[in-house]
């Protein structure tokens, strides 16, 4: 068997997934780094909402590669201006959110026969509840210093509190089944590699 | 016109200019000297000017993308130490992390919480 193409660090308990990822980030940790904890203590998503994160769903966070632009795609052959580049490598990590969305739920539909809807622009949906959300994070100085992506699924969680339960669901609920986390996880870091080398090339 | 000089071993760049009527500059190295007709009837009188810096002053951190502004770390008068955390960008997609291009003195905070500001905007000035 070829040698995996990215690497995971396991934690049991973890304040979030995308705090951890973006410090080994910071202090020169490679690409495609995923950190993956069984139980967030701070998780959580967009606009800081914190995310539901107990014991049997998956989270992790992947480390992402810097992405450089191809000056090829600006207009003429002049080089991008400073400032100019940058917002072009955000632009590209914007869509890189959707995409991660986009094959979260392609793997949930593949593998679960579920038909997920995403939800734009970070959000995946089964029977109209959320099962899935994704966080990207940036840290920005003069260039876009680092990258990290985080996704949350809610995959083995049995039950969720009052306050969520008619908005959020699981695999386990959907299914009546366990599901296997480093499976999913897996698949979707790979799916994710994959499509990434595509719209890179 | 530029010239390499040597003299005792070191090299020295000159560089001989025209500067506008009847002057003509000379620099060396980092150094400029500007010599007029008028001067030269005096006598050996020179204007030493300095090559202008680079604009340091100018340490405006300014937002990458547009976006809403959901946290802001630092107070004006606050030091500031390069790639420290300034402020929390969050777009429709993502949270962005701004941190501080340079080192200095939070001068001015031209933002606030829950703010939304276009890319290019300045928000914050340190001195």
């Amino acid at each position: 068997m070829r040698d995996p193409e990215f690497k995971i660090k396991n934690f049991k308990e973890i304040s979030s997934t995308n705090q951890k990822a973006k410090k080994l980030a910071f202090n020169g940790a490679a690409p495609w780094l995923v950190v993956v904890a069984e139980k967030q203590i701070a998780g959580y998503g967009k606009g800081k909402v914190p995310w539901f994160s107990p014991q049997g769903g998956l989270y992790f966070s992947i480390i992402l590669p810097k992405s450089k632009v191809d000056e090829h795609s600006f207009i003429s052959t002049r080089r991008p201006l400073f400032g100019e580049e940058r917002a072009r490598v955000i632009e590209d990590l914007q869509t890189l959110t959707i995409l991660a969305a986009f094959i979260v739920a392609k793997v949930i539909k593949e593998n679960f026969n579920l038909e997920p809807f995403i939800k734009l622009p970070n959000d995946v949906w089964v029977n109209g509840k959320k099962i899935a959300g994704i966080l990207t994070e940036n840290v920005i100085g003069q260039e876009v210093k680092l990258s990290v992506i985080g996704i949350g699924l809610n995959t083995n969680i049995e039950k969720f509190p009052k306050e969520l339960e008619n908005r959020a669901t699981s695999l386990k609920i959907e299914l009546g089944r366990e599901v296997n986390n480093e499976k999913i996880l897996k698949k979707i870091v790979k799916e994710l590699k994959e499509q990434l080398k595509t719209i890179s090339e | 016109m530029k010239l390499k000089l040597k003299i005792k071993g070191k090299e020295w760049e000159v560089e001989i200019l025209e500067e506008g009527e009847d002057k003509v500059k000379i620099k060396v190295g980092e150094k400029e000297f500007i010599f007029g007709k008028e001067e030269e009837k005096k006598g050996i009188s020179l204007i030493q000017t300095s090559i202008p810096k680079r604009d340091f002053s100018k340490k405006e951190i300014k937002a990458p993308i547009a976006g809403v502004i959901s946290e802001i770390f630092v107070k004006e008068g606050d030091f500031v130490k390069r790639e420290q955390k300034i402020l929390f960008l969050s777009t429709m997609k993502m949270e962005n992390e701004i941190i501080s291009d340079f080192d200095g003195k939070a001068k001015e905070i031209l933002v606030k919480k829950n703010q939304e500001v276009k890319e290019g905007e300045t928000l914050i000035i340190l001195e």
